[in-house]
Formats: structure tokens, sequence, C-alpha cells
């Protein structure tokens, strides 16, 4: 039962630092402590300096005390023992709310912790709520994304992932003072799973792309990607694909947009050749600017547009670039 | 045109209804023909969009009286030529002929204006549960009156036949503007000659299709679509004509050769079930029930496995079917930009084996190859002639003759489903006799006397061909 | 080895319409299927065979998800077990998965459990995990790539956790959900499906796993969350403004949101927009 007045945001981190995630859960966190008149804690796990870490930035977007779990067991992360640590780590400070960001990690992690303590978890919400009696209102969608449902967790604490990139990070702000508890480990070690390598080829993040060109069906040599991915450059963006591309064998799963694949949610998608199925628009329908060019106007992708244009990609694109690097030398576009 | 011509015809349509510039009135010239093949469209010819019968006739009367030529233009999904006007002429768009009149569910007919497309048909019968039109030429693009007019085929025909037998009533407009009206919501009329038959495929040449009547049938609900490769050709065809004897009816039994098969679900990121075997079909299944669909199924299994089928497996969810069916018509778009010449044969459904080790061989004489598909239980095959460094061979002609020549020993014909149009207005004279060329002109002569209909199709006649 | 896969059936969801008035999902508007997740695991699980597995696919649902457990049969499943009870119904996600749970323990002896990344209707992705902490073994999710499986361990290679991948050694009982990535979803035989229009299947209720579970724990009693009310969001309005022949002016509006948004190279500078 709720009986602690506290708060707790799960901070993902690796050597580059801390996942931007945590920013966005500490405001939510902040926003919700102030209402239930809780104090905002954090807990990160890892084997680095606090200082390379640099936790304190944890503390200036508003963590009123940041747990740290050291130990070179968590070198790489392995949800079974994060979850060894997490848990008791849980029950000894009983939070009545406990966030993750809905990241890979934290979708397999979550609900690990969650059966552990034998209590609700709400994955995959992309805003929370407090009713008066300080039980949180989950807000998730389903169905791929048609439906919203409303969640109320009957057991404490209440746990949920959160989505990267629903709210804005929290606000900086340095006169805060710092408060950093390093704990010890728990338990060191989970038998069950071990980490044989850690293959770090993925620091290619799509979902933090402000501006995505994507590329599907309509591309036909693996070599034409080099045309939209020089257009997403000149507009400081990534390259995406549908999963076509992936399956045809052109470029990694990384660069994915779609409900199975990376879910983006960037400035601006120009989505070049790709007709527009349900599995795409799920992984990129919440863009805040959305382009379409596509050569057949029936085309589903047209209806998530903005804006349009019925025509070859292979003639739009080069126009485009060509328009970017003129436009900047003549001072003039269009 | 002179500035007369189109000013009196403005009078008719309105100014908002005519297109006199070169660039707008440009995506008006052609069909979806390869590039390659297009006749070459006149472009002193100008675009006139009535919107209604009255104001059709009024323009067909016009151009009658003036001896201007009048091509009439559908969809634009043809593959023949038809719809290029090769002489300054009025092209003559449906595209505002779009009312579905009624859907009798009575009756089961559809009643529709010309230029309805097949799509926003289907997207009408939605509404109306439980009733289906079965022609599907591919296109959804395509218009009713279109699809009338060149008599189509498709995939589905094995099932149900082509446009022809679904077509119950037709209004038109003669080349002098008089309106007629044809058949009707009957399924049996049996009084004289069957004009309608005979405007049926006549490819624009005889008069302007402005209203149609179609049947309508009840909608089968359980689909699957199977793929099974066996280990040549002649297996695949006998299991196909045995199918057929059964009683099985499938709605499409489709061949593409292995080599497309396999390209094109790597194109599309697509895969295809079938790795082992020479020869790929897919068969598409469409029952009233699901004991009924079950039924056929096993009865297939049973037939290709007595044919030494290599591999037999069942798409049942719309999207693994869906993806099977892009594998099939998505080919296309790969071989498209090399060929030189694209064929639409069909020959009798037991002879289909015969003729595509034929049509190999001849390719295979020539130093080239030739991509197969095939709407096998129709007998109807499709084979290319493929451009060589970008160009036109030029055995092309002579190859073309002999492939046509195999076609015709086997009781074959030119065109299974695509027709005549301008692409094949000379290949006619190569199947038909004189005799029945000469009738074709004289029935166009009484319908069309001027000749001012679709000039250099079907049958060439003196008339006001201003070339 | 004994290989048990998790499967959902769920509405296809390429047809499946959503009641914007009542924020109710039409069920009846679209076919149910296997979740396409699933078929991955299932898939998985097949290409186990060769190394002497047994599938079992074991779902829970309703009476008419037999259907889904026959088409599992057809794709090449061993054996189907559903778990129908009037009681299991209105479950949320725990109680899902303290039900799957106690289906396994009633089946017996088993080497590894396999799942699909998430379910296209629930999109929680949750119960994979929630069931391996109940039965006590390690999991692995996003698993791209299975290697070296063994009497008592199995290698995955799983996708992005923490900006890496990584591999892994689990030893065995293990629970492992897998991504699209990780193989290639085949065609059942057509001789197999029409066997599977008549394979027995096994159908446990409440009574039937007595001992692995208890009314108060599975179904609406059973759930640890309730859902209070559920919408369809309004489609965000996009502008939807479609060009076909005036490139020139489709370009100048798209050049007027990239600047607003600071996007241009050379942003300093002072365009001229329209």
């Amino acid at each position: 039962m709720k009986s602690s007045e506290n708060l707790l945001v799960f901070a993902e981190c690796n050597k580059e630092g801390i996942h931007p995630v945590a920013f966005e859960l500490l405001a939510k966190g902040k926003e919700l402590c102030e209402k239930s008149g809780s104090a905002l804690h954090c807990l990160v796990l890892g084997n680095q300096d606090t200082e390379i870490l640099d936790l304190q930035e944890l503390n200036i977007r508003g963590a009123d005390e940041v747990f740290y779990i050291k130990d070179d067991c968590f070198t790489w992360a392995e949800e079974c023992l994060y979850k060894e640590n997490i848990v008791p780590f849980i029950r000894e400070r009983n939070p009545h709310t406990v966030l993750f960001g809905a990241t890979n990690f934290g979708r397999s992690l979550a609900p690990r912790v969650a059966a552990a303590l034998q209590t609700g978890l709400t994955a995959d919400c992309t805003n929370l709520t407090m009713d008066e009696d300080g039980r949180l209102i989950q807000i998730r969608p389903a169905f791929s994304n048609n439906i919203l449902a409303h969640i109320k967790t009957l057991s404490y604490p209440q746990i949920a992932t959160i989505r990267y990139k629903e709210f804005q990070e929290a606000e900086r702000d340095e006169a805060r003072e710092a408060k950093l508890t390093v704990l010890e480990a728990y338990r060191k070690a989970y038998e069950g799973a071990t980490v044989l390598e850690s293959l770090r080829e993925q620091e290619f993040d799509i979902t933090k792309a402000e501006v995505v060109v994507s590329g599907g069906r309509g591309i036909k040599r693996k070599e034409d990607l080099q045309m939209l991915q020089e257009l997403a450059e000149l507009l400081g963006g990534e390259l995406g694909v549908s999963r076509a591309l992936v399956d045809g064998g052109m470029i990694s799963s990384a660069h994915q947009i779609g409900y199975s694949g990376n879910r983006v949610k960037p400035k601006v998608y120009i989505a070049c050749g790709i007709s527009g199925a349900p599995q795409h628009i799920a992984g990129m329908k919440d863009a805040d600017l959305i382009i379409a060019i596509n050569k057949d106007p029936s085309a589903p992708i047209f209806k998530f547009a903005d804006y349009g244009y019925v025509g070859n990609l292979y003639e739009v694109i080069p126009q485009m670039i060509s328009g970017i690097k003129n436009g900047v030398q003549g001072g003039e576009f269009g | 045109m002179k500035d007369a011509d189109v000013k009196n015809l403005t009078d008719i349509v309105g100014a908002d209804w005519i297109i006199t510039d070169l660039e707008q009135k440009s995506a008006y010239f052609y069909d979806e023909i390869e590039r390659a093949l297009r006749p070459v469209a006149n472009e002193q010819s100008i675009v006139v969009k009535p919107k209604n019968t009255e104001e059709l006739s009024a323009i067909m009367a016009y151009a009658y009286e003036q001896e201007i030529p009048v091509v009439i233009r559908g969809g634009g999904t043809g593959l023949c030529g038809g719809a290029t006007p090769v002489v300054e002429s009025l092209i003559l768009s449906m595209e505002r002929f779009k009312k579905i009149i009624q859907i009798d569910e009575d009756n089961m007919m559809a009643e529709l204006e010309a230029g309805v497309t097949l799509r926003e048909l289907l997207d009408e019968l939605e509404g109306h549960k439980g009733i289906a039109f079965p022609v599907h030429p591919g296109d959804e693009g395509a218009q009713i009156g279109g699809m009338v007019t060149t008599n189509a085929g498709g995939a589905r025909a094995v099932r149900h036949g082509i446009m022809r037998n679904h077509i119950k009533g037709l209004e038109v407009v003669l080349p002098d503007g008089e309106v007629l009206k044809l058949g009707g919501r009957l399924l049996k009329d049996n009084a004289g000659y069957s004009l309608m038959n005979l405007l049926t495929g006549s490819e624009g040449t005889l008069a302007a299709i402005t209203k149609v009547i179609l049947r309508l049938y009840p909608e089968d609900k359980y689909s699957a679509t199977l793929a099974i490769a066996f280990a040549d050709m002649d297996q695949a065809s006998a299991a196909v004509l045995e199918i057929i004897k059964s009683g099985v009816s499938p709605l499409a039994v489709e061949y593409q050769d292995k080599k497309l098969n396999l390209e094109t679900a790597a194109y599309l990121g697509l895969h295809w079930p079938l790795d082992e075997g020479e020869a790929d079909l897919m068969i598409i299944l469409s029952e009233r029930s699901e004991a009924a669909l079950y039924l056929a199924c096993e009865q297939i299994e049973a037939i290709c496995r007595k044919h030494q089928a290599v591999k037999a497996v069942y798409a049942g969810t719309k999207k693994e079917q869906a993806e099977l069916l892009m594998i099939r018509s998505g080919s296309y778009e790969i071989i498209q930009e090399l060929i030189a010449h694209n064929l639409d044969m069909a020959v009798p459904p037991a002879r289909v084996p015969e003729f595509m080790r034929g049509l190999r061989k001849l390719a295979e004489k020539y130093g080239t190859r030739t991509n197969i598909v095939a709407h096998i239980a129709d007998g109807n095959v499709h084979n290319d002639i493929l451009l060589e460094d970008g160009k036109i061979p030029a055995f092309t002609p002579d190859l073309l003759k002999e492939m046509y020549e195999l076609c015709f020993q086997l009781g074959g014909t030119i065109t299974g489903e695509h027709g005549v149009g301008k692409l094949r207005l000379a290949d006619l004279k190569l199947q038909k006799n004189n005799r029945e060329l000469e009738l074709m002109k004289q029935i166009k002569k009484i319908f069309d006397p001027k000749g001012i209909l679709n000039p250099g199709t079907v049958v060439q006649i003196d008339g006001c061909n201003k070339n | 080895m004994n290989v048990i896969v998790l499967i959902k059936e769920v509405p296809d969801m390429d047809t499946v319409r959503f009641d914007t008035e009542n924020g109710r999902v039409d069920r009846s508007s679209a076919e149910a299927e296997i979740n396409p997740f699933d078929l991955n695991a299932l898939q998985a699980a097949v290409e186990l065979k060769e190394q002497g597995a047994t599938v079992t696919v074991l779902t829970m649902g309703p009476p008419r998800a037999e259907k889904t457990v026959r088409d599992a049969y057809a794709r090449g499943a061993d054996l189907g077990v559903l778990l129908s009870d009037s009681k299991f119904g209105g479950a949320d996600t725990w109680a899902t998965s303290v039900t799957l749970a106690a289906g396994i323990k009633k089946l017996g002896a088993f080497d590894l459990v396999l799942c699909g990344e998430k379910s296209v209707d629930g999109d929680t992705a949750q119960v994979g995990a929630e069931i391996a902490e109940i039965l006590g073994i390690p999991h692995a999710y996003y698993v791209e790539h299975i290697q070296n499986v063994s009497k008592d361990s199995i290698q995955v290679r799983v996708e992005d956790i923490c900006g890496s991948k990584q591999v892994r050694e689990l030893t065995l009982p293990a629970l492992i959900s897998v991504t699209k990535n990780l193989n290639t979803v085949q065609l059942p035989e057509i001789r197999r499906k029409l066997l599977s229009l008549n394979v027995p299947i096994t159908k446990f209720g409440l009574e039937d796993m007595a001992g692995h579970t208890s009314q108060e724990q599975v179904g609406l009693k059973g759930s640890k969350t309730k859902v209070l009310k559920i919408y369809v969001p309004a489609e965000i309005q996009r502008n939807n403004r479609i060009y076909r022949d005036h490139f020139n002016q489709f370009q100048k509006n798209v050049w007027a949101e990239l600047c607003k948004r600071n996007l241009l190279p050379n942003r300093g500078d002072q365009h001229e927009i329209i």
C-alpha cells in the first residue's frame, strides 16, 4: 500500500551518458510530485564514475535525490540482474509510483520488475495525470495507435513505461542542491543470463533525429538511397526507410520506420516513394510536419501529409536538393 | 483544329471543359502501352469533356457534320494504343460520366454511366453487403465504358469469363449523334441481331458508350491463394486442366516465370514461397462458405500431388494473399523498361506447354530470351521481346512473325484480352481471312460511314483520315 | 527439447474499424488471425524442430480462438493448447501472465518459451517478461538472432539494448521474445492446413489448472490495473495540400515550412521566401 511520499524515475544510461527520455520523465515526475506533495527520486545503475556520468544533471533537471547503484557488474545492461537490484531498492524506499522510459531496455525491464513486485504495469504511456486520491491515470495508445485508454493501477507501486519524446525535457535549474547517494549493488550476478558480447555498432538512433527523409518501395536500387541521404543531410536529418527496403536487404533495420521498427516523432518527415501502409503510418504519424512524394495519387500516405507532390521521386528529389543548394547560394528560394 | 470548331464546341460544353493547351492536353494522348510501342499522337488534337449524353450527342453530330475524327477516352489503362489520336482528332474524355444510376439488388444489376471507374463501382458495392462484380483487368482506374468497348479480361476470367458475359444493356451514341438503347435489365433477350455484343470489344470504332447495365453476383466471402511449384511446365499444365475438369472453379490460375517471381519478390522486399521446381502456379480461390473453400483446396491438393507438385503452400490471411498477388502483378515494373514488344497471344488451354516451349525456343534462336506470364487456365500468354542495349533489336519483326506463326499453328489468336487497337492493326491481317476482314469493314461503314470514330483502330477504312 | 510458443488471436489491423463515437473497436469488421509478431516466434520454433524440438502453441482466449490454434498447427506446431474459461475474462496483462504461466506449469517440463515482440491490439509487450518472472527463468527481449542452442543453454543476439546489440547466453529453461528481423515467416503447406482442420486441440479451463492458479488470481479479479475509459483519438488534422504539376508552388510551401523550423542550411542568412 501507499506508504511513502516519493515518486521514482529510473534513468537509463550508457557510455554516452543518460538517455534523454529520463529528463522528460523528470519533467512529468515533477509535475506529479507537486500535485501529490511527494519527493522526486531518481535511480541509476552503472559502473562509471559519477562525474563522467554527470549525475548532477539529474538534480539540475529536478530530481530531489539521485540514487546510484555503482558496480562493474552493470557494465553491460541486462534486465534480470537489473531487476535483482531495482526490486530490493523499491522495497526499501517504497515509492508510490515508478516511471521507466519505454526504450527497448525499459520495455523489457519494467514488466520484470512489476511482476517481481506483483504489481500492475501500464506500458508505453503517452501521458500521465493524477486524480484527487493520488492515483495515477495512465494514458496509453493501443490497437497500433488507433485508440487511447485511460488506465488506473489498483496496486502499489504504480509502474509505467513512458514513450520517448512525449514530454518536453525538464528545465535546468543549476541553483538546485545536488543530492547523490551512491549505493552498493544488492546482487552482483544473475546466473541465468550472461552478456557475452556487446556490439557497439548501433550508435545510430533515428528516434532522436529532428528531420527524417524516408524511402519506400519507390526506391529501385540501393545506390538511390544516397539521394535521400543527401537531402536528409542538407536538412540536418537522418535517412529512414519502410520495411520493404530492410527486407530487400538495402539497409539495416536501425533505419526502419514503422510499427515494427522505430517510431519517430521528428519536426519534419519526408516520405519518398512510400505508399503508406498502416504499419508504416503507425511509426511516423506523430511527426510535426509530414511531406509526401509519390507517383501514385491514390497512395494512402497523402491522407497523412501536410504537403504532397504527385510525381516521380527520381525527378523531384534532385530538384529539391539543387533547390536547397542554389537557394542558399542565391539567397532566394522558389 | 479550326478556331470556329473550338468556338462551336465551347458553346456545347462550356469553356471549362475544353482543353487546347498542349501541356495540359498531352496527358490525354496515350494509354499504358510501353513507350517503345506507342503510336505517335497528333498534337493538334484537342480534348472535350461532355457532361452527359445530350452534350456528347451534340458534339458527335457536330464532328460528323464537319468530318472531324473522334477518339473516345476512358481511364487510359489500355495496352494497345487504342486511345491515342493518330490523326488530328477530338478527344472525347468520359471523365464526367460519373453517375452510378442504380445498384438494383432485386434484379442483381448495376446501371452506370460509362465514366465510372472500376474502383468507384467496387467502392459503391462495399455499401451493398454480399454483392460483387467479378471482372478485374488489374487496373482499377479503368472506366466501365472502356471495359465494355475493349471487352476487358483479366486474371479472374477463369471463373467468371470476360466482360462480354456480364453486359446486359448499353446506351450508345452513334457517329451522327443519334442515341440508341440496347438490351436492358434482362437475362434473356433474343430479339434479333445482338448489336450490344457487336459493340462490346469494338474499341470505340462503332459508337460511343454512355451508359452500361452490368450483371452483379453474390459475393464470395472466403478466399485463399495457393502457390504450387511443379517439376516442369507439362506437369503444371496437366494439373490445371484436371483441376478445371474436376469441377473446382478457381477465380484465377496464374503462371509466372520463377525468375520473375524471385526477382520481383526481392525488389518488393517480399518472400516468394516456392524455391524448388521449375513451374510456379498461383491459384486464387473464392467461395461462399469455408467448407467449400477447403473442399476445393483438398481437390486441388490431390490433383497437384498426382502431378508431382514439389511444393504447395496456402496463403489464408488477407495480407499473405495480397503479398503473393503483389509479386505476380509487380513483375511488370521490373521488366517494363527492358521491353521492346509485349505480346498477348492465347491458345487452347491444353496447348499452353507446347506454346511456351516454342516461344522460348524461338527467343533462343534469335539469341535472346522471353519473359512469360500467363493466365494459364485461359490459355492467355503474355510474353515479351526484350530490348538490346536499350534499343529495339532489328530482328523484332521476324521474331514477332515467327511467334505469331507458332500461335496460329496451335489454333491461337494474336490477342487474348488487350485487343487490336493501333498496335496490331497490321497483325490482324495475318490471323483473319479476307472475307472476314471485309465483313468487319462493311460493318464499320454501316455504323460510321464517314469513318470519324477512332481512325486507324481495328480496321482501316477510307474516311476522314486527314493524315 | 520442449518449446512452447505463446500466441494471441488479434483482429486483422489492416481492416479493423474503430467506432470514433463510442470509443469501441469493431471486432466484427475484421477477421481474427494470429498476432503477426507471433508468427516469427512460431517460425523460430518450427526451425528448431530440425534439432528435434517438439513445438506446443499456447494461447488464452474465448472458444473461437481454437481456430487460431489450428492455424498454428498448420504452420508447423505439433500440439495446440487453448486456455479458455469465462473466469479468464477481463484479464489485464498481469492476470494474463499468471494464467499463461499456470498453463505452462500444467504442461510440465519445458526448455524454451518463445513469444512475439508485442501484440498489435494490446501493444504492451509485457506479458513475456512477466511470465518469465513468475516462472523464475531468465528472459531476453528483442531477439534478432538465435545461435548455439544446446541442451541447457541458448545464445541470442538482442537488438538495441541501451544503444548497442548484445550477444547473451541464457540457461534453459528461458523465455525469449523475438523481432520480425529474426526470420522470414513461411506459408503453411496446403496439406498441413487441411490436416489442421480436424486435429485435436487441448483445452484447459480454470479447474484443469487447479494447483497452478486460482480464481482470485485470474481474469478481472486477478487484474492489477483497470481500464477507466477507451476512446478513439481525433486524427491530427493535416494540411493535405497535394500538388501535381506545380512543382514550384509545392517547393515554395515546403521551403517556407522548413525555414519556419530553422532547418534550411545556412540558417543565419536572410532568405526571401515567397
